[in-house]
């Protein structure tokens, strides 16, 4: 089933298609718009291949979301497999009386499959030929072999193997690749304190039961007979985790559905063992939810960028058929001359838009859907290297039906209104003038109506814009104001003239745009990449109205250039003639140039200030602590402070502040989600806050950073969070702020806290990963908060460590975790892991320029079937220069210094912008206020830029150009179209 | 008399043109010899077809023949590169075309310029000279209009100033007359035959309006690419 969006989409797309379908009921437009259609081929396949590119970008970014959705809803399908929802039990007695109570469910028709199994975290080490071959982090599970093998019958559960009996155990492909086990391996699996051997019967692909975790999306896990983990734990004088797993009647996807009803179930079934910790967790569909969450976000991320691209694939439709338009100037005055109304030139051109429309939205959608591949493909490389810890995604691409109609709908759309608004103006024509070609009359003054009509429009807007500027509402800030000032033109043209308004509302709306954060610094507060669209139209449209305008200003510096009296200052002379004297269409690929130009270059220069800013971003993260271990709760390591500090550690790690964590969930008080977060609490101990990570924000009355840590280390009501806690990709948004209520839920106990966000921590990447599997946002807290609040499910399993000053930091990471290896030590470099978090974002921001480098593509696109255009609008001028003595390089020169003078004023006005816009941050945005020293320039960046747009629009010239220089001057100078 | 006033301006020897058109061809010019002396006003008329705007093309050298030669001033102008024949026309002739064929992006004065800027002349000079020369056709106060902003006349004026401005050897005139009004027509003639009389100005117009093939010196009459008719009058009217 379709959404109304779409919905909405088809109902337009076919109105327009049945409006078209009446117009070529009429036999001249309909003959007149063929015509015009097949005239010049070439022509008709260059407009429908710039307006492809628009609907491609739009289909690619939609396809992006739903394939990142598909990505993470598919690891969910494949670690989960059947198994829909689980109940953890601590104890042994408290596991068999779930599955006792959940056993009645077997007769459900809700119901395919129960299994319970009992596992913890482990250590497992091969001894090879090699050396020893350790992986610290496996999911170690004694299990009914045969139960497991027909689990969620008729699909395959996964795991249908036979008991490797005492002393084997059976392996997935994960960890089997990690230890480079086979079968007939010897492995020492080190848990519950204990020593366990085993050989490897068998090796299983890590699917469904055979990929179970407990979260990350690409486990290790190993498999022994019943009773081998049980017999281990109480030799260690513990008890295994007991997991009752159920599996939803249908397949792995269809079963997903049914989450709601069959967990009411368990609830209902498990009655008062809820309350003691033994909850319905509903692992798939909380993996689904994030899943649609994480696609959403990053397709709209994806379609902002999109967007500026698609702004000039419709302002290179536009500029098309402006050209076509004058071209067509003397055909179209001797039409309605001869008695064609205005609408019959609208119909004719519409019947032709439609046809560019719907081709170049058919080919749009088949390219769109090849582009999001690439995409797609690139983006999960660049997400799965933000985490090594098992969160890896596989590559799913997946269009939805939706977003390929959509997709293909919006595009035809966008370019058939395009064309139609261009063709009202067209078809306002001066019959007179048109056939003559004579410059349309000028009115002596604008119209009284459109005076009025522009005076209420201003009045109306302003009392719009003044309470969302004081509101600091970011789109409406930037939007409002500018559509003021837009709707005075007419009404100030009539006071000074049509040129000093245009400059006096372009010179507003730039100034507007550069300083209303200074003005409102809030408004970049908002988690929405809709004020940076606006923004970035605004100022570019302002500036190259400015430009436009005033080009012989510009250019009064090369006068000396353009005055020489050879043939290369006469091709400077053309070069620059045609772009002034056509200052709309001049305009509109200014436009399309800068608009991109201006969002490349402000991503380079946040990526400078941000790689500027390195050494002390990771100072900040890790405030002197240099490697975190997370290591097996189930065998701690005891006195882990004198543990680590002295034998073969002595001298070289200098202090150690374990952690107490649990899992958890939050919500958002920021209240932009209602979706409960994935959380981790952290414990910190005293000595952890000698010297705290830095906050970015405390409540008043705290007199320092250090001062934040001690309160929420001794009093449980208050709690720190990180920067980016709640936020899903994009622009972050305003942060939770000190002073906010925080709602903290145990998820086994579905028990509820209310907490108070003491402060906010500048950069808690260090944090993400603690639990070893999925990332979750860390929230901070004592010791004692943390365990009074989660009971059993805190656990002390992550130590900070501060090394000595020139200590190896990756050596002794890797030694750590060789001595530690039976407590299934994970040693992470911090340092390393906050510049590897940097370098993925740089590389998301590289992909993202990449995306609006086809924005570009469009521009220099535009600029080729501009000239092409060109050299037949000016054949018989050519012919003319020819005659006059003009050489034929010269005419060539001066085409392609026209396409350059062009695309240099473009990247020009966007760079400046882009660098500006990025000052203004600098200086003004909280994001950016720890960062000191001079504004960094990415001058390299930006000359590249500048020289490959340039030689692009060269080649994307030349051809035109070669044309221009063959024109013969006897045929040009007789040729009338 | 000189060696330079002695020598004839251009001769074309058996000159042919012929347009090919798939398995067509078509012979414009068919053999056709012709020679203009300095000085002259020559009026080249005929019917539709006849090969009148080929002549004034091939005799220019903005089109190529298919056979013959033509001497300008005594030098072969397909014997010359493209390069070569472009700098030469540059130097030596002037154009008026019936459609104005003005730079629409330019004003009258860069219009007028433009020649002079071709031949070297300094930006200041080639500017005074071009005003000069408007003021000359009578539109001294029209110079920074564009084409579009100007009448018919007053755009075949400027046309006219930007053919004589950098003094040509020889003028071609396609139609002069073939845009304007009889009023401006006569206007535009009285111009041309005045920069002849009193400039010795050569030009060589086509024309198929008898009474400004008439008001010629010299009327050379064509048919079917060739000459068939030439004939010199002492006195006209």
């Amino acid at each position: 089933m379709l959404d109304p969006l779409t919905l909405g989409l088809i109902v337009a797309v076919a109105a327009v298609l049945a409006f078209v379908a009446v117009l070529l009921g009429k036999a001249v437009l309909r003959r007149l718009a063929g015509r015009q259609l097949t005239r010049r081929p070439a022509e008709t396949i260059l407009v429908v291949l710039g307006s492809v590119l628009g609907t491609a970008l739009i289909v690619a970014s939609l396809a992006v979301g739903d394939s990142l959705d598909r990505s993470v809803r598919q690891t969910a399908y494949d670690v989960l497999g059947p198994v829909d929802e689980s109940v953890r039990s601590a104890t042994l007695e408290q596991g068999d009386e779930v599955a006792q109570r959940l056993a009645p469910l077997a007769s459900d028709p809700r119901v395919d499959g129960l299994l319970t199994i009992r596992g913890d975290q482990a250590a497992a080490v091969r001894q090879g030929a090699d050396g020893v071959v350790a992986e610290p982090r496996v999911l170690l599970w004694e299990v009914d072999f045969d139960a497991a093998a027909g689990f969620g019958a008729p699909d395959a559960s996964g795991l249908d193997v036979a008991d490797p009996g005492p002393g084997g155990v059976v392996i997935n492909a994960n960890l089997a690749g990690r230890l480079g086990a086979g079968p007939g391996d010897e492995l020492v699996f080190h848990a519950y304190g204990q020593r366990i051997g085993a050989t490897v019967t068998r090796v299983v692909p890590a699917e469904g039961l055979a990929g179970l975790g407990l979260g990350a999306s690409a486990n290790q896990d190993a498999f022994v007979s019943p009773g081998v983990l049980t017999a281990a734990a109480a030799a260690g004088g513990v008890q295994p985790t007991t997991t009752s797993l159920v599996s939803n009647a249908g397949g792995v996807e269809s079963g997903a559905e049914l989450t709601d009803e069959v967990s009411a179930a368990m609830a209902d079934r498990l009655g008062p063992l809820t309350a003691r910790g033994a909850s319905v967790a509903t692992p798939k569909q909380d993996v689904l939810d994030a899943a649609a969450e994480t696609g959403e976000s990053l397709g709209s991320l994806f379609l902002f960028i999109g967007s500026f691209c698609i702004i000039a694939g419709i302002l290179l439709l536009v500029n098309v058929f402006v050209m076509l338009a004058d071209e067509r100037r003397g055909q179209l005055g001797i039409l309605r001359a001869i008695g064609m109304r205005r609408r019959h030139v609208t119909g004719e051109f519409a019947i032709e838009g439609a046809v560019y429309a719907l081709t170049s939205a058919v080919l749009g959608a088949a390219f769109g859907v090849l582009l999001g591949r690439v995409v797609v493909a690139i983006a999960l490389r660049i997400l799965n290297s933000y985490d090594q810890g098992g969160n890896q995604l596989r590559v799913a691409f997946e269009i939805t039906p939706a977003s390929l109609i959509g997709g293909a709908a919006t595009g035809f759309l966008f370019a058939f209104l395009a064309v139609v608004l261009t063709s009202v103006r067209i078809a306002r024509t001066n019959i007179i003038a048109a056939i003559r070609d004579l410059e349309p009359p000028v009115r002596p003054k604008t119209r009284t109506r459109l005076v009025v009509l522009s005076a209420v429009a201003t009045v109306l807007l302003t009392a719009a814009a003044i309470p969302a500027v004081v509101a600091s509402a970011a789109t409406q800030t930037y939007l409002l104001p500018t559509l003021a000032a837009v709707a005075a033109v007419p009404m100030l043209s009539r006071l000074i003239g049509s040129r000093a308004a245009l400059t006096v509302v372009a010179l507003g709306v730039l100034a507007w745009g550069l300083l209303a954060n200074t003005v409102r610094p809030d408004i970049y507060d908002e988690a929405s990449t809709a004020p940076y669209v606006v923004l970035g139209c605004m100022l570019s449209f302002a500036a190259v109205t400015l430009v436009s305008l005033h080009q012989p200003v510009l250019l009064r510096p090369f006068r000396r250039l353009v005055e020489r009296p050879t043939q290369r200052g006469l091709a400077t002379r053309l070069a620059v003639a045609y772009p002034t004297a056509k200052r709309f269409r001049t305009g509109a690929t200014l436009a399309m140039y800068s608009v991109v130009v201006l969002v490349i270059v402000l991503m380079t220069q946040i990526m400078t200030v941000i790689d500027r800013n390195m050494d002390q971003a990771v100072a900040d993260a890790t405030s002197g602590w240099s490697l975190r271990l997370d290591y097996n709760p189930t065998t701690p390591i005891a006195n882990l402070g004198q543990e680590l500090t002295t034998g073969p550690f002595a001298g070289r790690i200098t202090d150690a502040a374990p952690l107490t964590i649990a899992v958890a969930e939050g919500d958002d008080p920021r209240l932009t989600t209602d979706v409960q977060l994935p959380v981790v609490a952290v414990g910190v101990p005293e000595d952890f806050t000698f010297t705290p990570p830095v906050l970015d924000a405390r409540l008043a009355r705290l007199p320092s950073d250090r001062a934040a840590w001690d309160l929420v280390r001794l009093d449980p009501a208050y709690v720190l969070v990180d920067t980016l806690y709640g936020s899903s990709g994009g622009p972050p948004g305003e942060p939770v702020a000190p002073g906010q209520g925080i709602t903290l839920t145990d998820p086994r106990t579905g028990r509820e806290v209310e907490r108070t966000v003491a402060g906010v921590v500048r950069d808690g990447s260090p944090f993400y990963g603690v639990t070893g599997a999925d990332l979750r946002f860390p929230v901070f807290m004592g010791i004692d908060s943390v365990v009074d609040t989660f009971g059993v499910a805190a656990t002390q399993s992550s130590a900070m460590l501060r090394t000595a000053p020139g200590v190896d930091v990756p050596s002794l990471a890797t030694q750590l975790q060789g001595v530690l290896v039976d407590h299934g030590v994970v040693a992470t470099d911090l340092g390393a892991a906050v510049e590897q978090s940097y370098a993925a974002n740089n590389q998301f921001f590289r992909l993202m320029q990449g995306y609006l480098a086809l924005g570009l593509l469009v521009g220099i696109t535009s600029l080729g079937v501009i000239m092409v255009r060109a050299v037949r609008e000016r054949r018989r001028a050519i012919g003319v220069l020819r005659a006059l003595g003009f050489q034929a390089r010269t005419i060539r020169t001066a085409f392609l210094a026209e396409s350059a003078f062009i695309a240099v004023e473009g990247v020009v006005i966007g760079s400046v912008l882009g660098v500006v816009i990025t000052w203004l941050l600098y200086r003004n945005s909280a994001a950016f206020e720890t960062i000191s020293g001079p504004y960094p320039i990415a001058w390299g960046q930006i000359l590249t830029l500048v020289a490959v747009t340039l030689v692009a629009s060269a080649v994307a010239t030349l051809a035109p150009a070669q044309r221009a220089a063959r024109i013969r001057p006897a045929v040009a100078v007789r040729v009338r179209d | 008399m000189d060696t330079e006033e002695s020598t004839p301006l251009l001769v074309a020897e058996s000159v042919t043109k012929v347009y090919r058109t798939g398995s067509q061809a078509v012979v414009a010019l068919d053999g056709l010899s012709l020679t203009v002396g300095r000085g002259e006003l020559v009026a080249v008329m005929g019917p539709s077809g006849s090969g009148k705007t080929t002549l004034l093309n091939c005799l220019s050298g903005l089109d190529d023949i298919d056979g013959g030669r033509v001497l300008v001033e005594g030098r072969d102008l397909f014997a010359m590169s493209d390069h070569e024949r472009t700098a030469h026309r540059a130097r030596s002739m002037g154009f008026v075309f019936q459609s104005f064929n003005l730079i629409p992006v330019l004003d009258a004065a860069e219009n007028v310029e433009l020649p002079l800027l071709l031949a070297g002349v300094p930006a200041h000079a080639a500017r005074e000279r071009a005003l000069a020369m408007l003021a000359k056709v009578g539109l001294a106060g029209r110079a920074g209009h564009r084409p579009a902003e100007l009448s018919g006349g007053e755009q075949q004026r400027v046309t006219i100033a930007r053919a004589l401005v950098a003094e040509p050897a020889v003028v071609w005139a396609d139609e002069p007359t073939g845009n304007l009004d009889s009023a401006m027509a006569a206007q535009v003639m009285d111009l041309l035959h005045r920069l002849n009389e009193e400039e010795a100005q050569t030009i060589v117009l086509v024309t198929h309006d008898d009474d400004i093939g008439r008001s010629a010196r010299r009327l050379v009459t064509m048919r079917d690419g060739r000459v068939i008719g030439d004939e010199v009058r002492s006195a006209v009217g």
